[in-house]
């Protein structure tokens, strides 16, 4: 360091500044390096998480291509009929297969997805007219009435719900509530329901345990904590003071909570009843081992056996890999696709309505 | 061809031709009338070693459910006599016996039906191998007749199964079984969901008894579209069958005779089968090894042979060959030598085959032309 004598201005040092001005910086480059390092610390943050954000659609468009690939020949011998047809025939596996439109399958091969499409909507919209009411209320019990140390219990055993595996519920399920359906509910609303023809659906053959009732409560216990633990964290938003300015009003708990709270996170319910809905759609194991597994008829109540997209795939794969002409693992890829835009209309529609509902939402705060 | 030069050499070596043109003729002649053209005799035996090569292999079989409790015993048996080798067997159907095996992911798949022939030709070199003797038994649960030993015939089970048979009192199952006091319940038809060496045989069952119904409208197959009947019920493997027999009253039930303790544990009844002769016929050793000795002949080198509804007078009707499917290619020399060594092992009489092994899932073993059969294709297996 220069000392300063009086009069002379002290001279600036020769070396130049170092490029970064943290300790460690590129400063511990040598001078030759420093550009390229800068260019490659600042673009390589850009290519790394550009890398991971193109991730996530790549895999999408990549499961889409490669199942709308192997798709493709059942896509076209099986055609447009295929989603309102009810047969389920493998075909002579046996005999020799035949060529049709350039599509190699089985002798007399027809499957149909309205059985399947119909179980798959059926059993998720009655899971999720289970949960929605069970959930909202116990959120509204929780968050309005109960004390802290109870509420945040009810929140560990919805965590605790939400965490047990599919399998352990179709396992559950299989051994306890089916027998109890087949023995004492199932015959109790058979028997007692009066004989009008919209009861039909309710009355009638009371199955073997294994079937839509089942499938669907079962169900609606894996939905209830996603919708509960939402509806529970959605309330604890909405504003004291619209609550309080009901209450001054002369209206009790439960109108305040009817017409203020829930209309206030309105959008938010019905959001989170779609996430419900989408885990039912695509739910496999559990439904797999307590729907009953039948193939090509549509249940006429709700007691009898029934067969999902999503189940059926998983127990018919091994079969289909026994035809050896591939047939039959190009339809299970075609019904693959078919959930995939049964899942994907069922989030478009839930998308619309939530804005259609959250543009009338209360004016004087803003829908969720 | 030949010229007129050489006529006079051709004069000389002419007959000396025409002699041995001669001789060869008859020499294949009468070799053709000694060696029989039948598939069944060879003019030697074949020896497989049953000795395993050193070193430690791990043989993974898969498959059928009925051949699955056999697996077992032999797994431990000859892990005992050759510490070195350990076979892990798992229960899964025989449909993805084949198929895992036709994709080389296991040793040995193993299942109740032969391979079809766009199966041969997808996978040149896929064997199916006869280890043992199996049947298939009718099992029912009616409350109160279950030691009754009901009869059926095939035309009757496929109408059940078609849904135009459905309460056990119909008249088709009294006049069958006169004197037998048949309740008004409804009969639960239980199918295997899974694909399934014991669909193939029971449709076969069918197809064959019933040609102009049940051939004509469905068919057989490992997995097949079973009419879609309000009393339906799917179920995974035998196990499950037995299971899902036991807890349904008034239910119809096809399950392997490796169960028959288990179904006999449970309390379910065993139907009595009408064979091609027209007489009832349970499905024990004696009625079991008729049928099979009746079919010794007519089965192939490569023992693809359906045994269902043939025509032997005391023979069971519904009776199959266990089959080890092998892959083309094994995983490397040692598993090919390993697993040739564990089915000889299996199919010899005095070891994998003996009554007791045998004797404890009810199969018969192979007849003695028929095991030279599959010692003839375990020497085939390469890796």
């Amino acid at each position: 360091m220069a000392v300063a004598t009086p009069g002379q201005v002290p001279s600036v040092p020769a070396e130049p500044p170092a490029l970064s001005l943290y300790e460690g910086g590129h400063g511990r480059w040598p001078s030759w390096l420093q550009p390229a390092v800068r260019k490659i610390s600042n673009n390589g943050l850009r290519w790394w998480t550009g890398f991971a954000a193109l991730l996530p659609v790549a895999a999408l468009i990549a499961i889409i291509a490669v199942l709308a690939v192997k798709a493709l020949p059942a896509i076209k011998y099986n055609g447009a009929a295929f989603l309102t047809r009810t047969t389920w025939r493998p075909g002579s596996t046996y005999a020799n297969p035949v060529r049709t439109n350039g599509v190699l399958h089985p002798v007399g091969v027809s499957y149909g997805a309205w059985p399947l499409i119909v179980g798959t909507v059926e059993s998720s919209v009655i899971a999720v007219c289970f949960a929605v009411p069970v959930s909202v209320l116990a959120a509204l019990a929780v968050v309005e009435k109960l004390p802290r140390k109870l509420s945040n219990a009810f929140g560990v055993f919805l965590e605790v719900l939400a965490g047990i595996p599919s399998v352990v519920f179709g396992l559950w399920g299989f051994v306890t509530f089916g027998p109890i359906i087949a023995r004492d509910v199932a015959p109790f609303f058979a028997d007692h329901l009066p004989n009008i023809p919209v009861f039909d659906f309710f009355r009638g053959d009371t199955g073997s345990g294994e079937g839509l009732l089942t499938a669907s409560l079962v169900l609606a216990i894996m939905i209830v904590p996603i919708v509960a633990a939402t509806t529970r964290d959605l309330l604890r938003q909405v504003p004291r003071l619209p609550k309080e300015g009901g209450l001054a009003l002369g209206m009790d708990d439960w109108e305040v909570s009817r017409k203020i709270s829930l209309p206030w996170i309105r959008a938010g319910i019905i959001g989170a009843s779609v996430l419900g809905l989408a885990r039912a759609l695509g739910e496999t194991i559990a439904v797999a081992m307590v729907s009953g597994a039948v193939l090509g008829t549509v249940p006429t109540n709700l007691y009898l056996p029934f067969g999902t997209i999503a189940a059926t795939i998983v127990s018919q794969l091994d079969g289909a890999l026994s035809d050896g002409t591939g047939f039959a693992v190009e339809t299970l890829a075609e019904f693959a696709l078919v959930l995939g835009v049964i899942t994907l209309l069922a989030n478009i529609g839930a998308r619309l309505l939530v804005r259609r509902v959250a543009g009338t939402a209360l004016p004087v705060g803003r829908g969720v | 061809m030949f010229s007129a030069s050489s006529s006079k050499s051709n004069r000389k070596v002419a007959p000396g031709a025409a002699v041995a043109a001669g001789l060869l003729a008859a020499f294949t002649t009468t070799a053709a009338t000694i060696i029989p053209a039948s598939a069944t005799t060879l003019r030697h035996n074949v020896t497989v070693s049953e000795t395993p090569p050193k070193g430690s292999v791990n043989i993974f079989e898969t498959g059928s459910t009925l051949l699955y409790p056999l697996f077992q015993l032999w797994s431990a048996a000859y892990h005992q006599e050759h510490s070195n080798i350990k076979i892990v067997p798992s229960g899964t159907g025989s449909g993805t016996g084949i198929s895992d095996a036709a994709d080389g992911i296991v040793d040995i798949g193993a299942s109740d039906a032969y391979l079809s022939s766009s199966q041969v030709s997808q996978h040149p070199g896929l064997l199916n191998i006869a280890l043992a003797i199996s049947a298939q038994q009718i099992n029912y649960n009616v409350p109160g007749l279950n030691h009754t030993h009901l009869k059926l015939t095939g035309p009757v089970i496929s109408q059940i199964y078609q849904g135009k048979i459905t309460e056990w009192n119909d008249p088709a199952i009294s006049k069958l079984n006169p004197g037998v006091n048949l309740p008004a319940d409804k009969i639960i038809a239980l199918h295997r969901s899974d694909s399934s060496g014991d669909t193939f045989i029971f449709s076969s069952y069918l197809s064959d008894s019933d040609p102009n119904g049940w051939g004509q409208n469905i068919g057989y197959g490992t997995s097949i579209g079973f009419p879609s009947i309000s009393n339906a019920l799917g179920e995974t493997g035998n196990g499950g069958m037995v299971t899902g027999c036991a807890a349904t009253p008034g239910c119809i039930a096809y399950i392997g005779i490796s169960y028959l303790g288990k179904t006999q544990a449970d309390g379910l009844g065993e139907a009595m089968l009408a064979n091609k002769a027209g007489k009832f016929e349970l499905p024990t050793a004696t009625t079991i090894s008729a049928e099979a000795a009746a079919l010794e002949k007519k089965t192939p080198a490569n023992e693809t042979l359906s045994m269902v509804y043939d025509s032997a007078a005391g023979g069971y009707p519904i009776v199959n060959y266990e089959y080890a499917i092998i892959p083309p290619k094994e995983l490397n020399n040692a598993h090919a030598q390993a697993v040739k060594a564990f089915l000889a092992w299996a199919v010899d009489p005095k070891h994998g085959s003996s009554s007791s092994f045998l004797n404890q899932v009810d199969f018969q073993p192979l007849t003695p032309a028929v095991a030279q059969l599959s010692l003839a294709q375990i020497a085939k297996i390469s890796g």
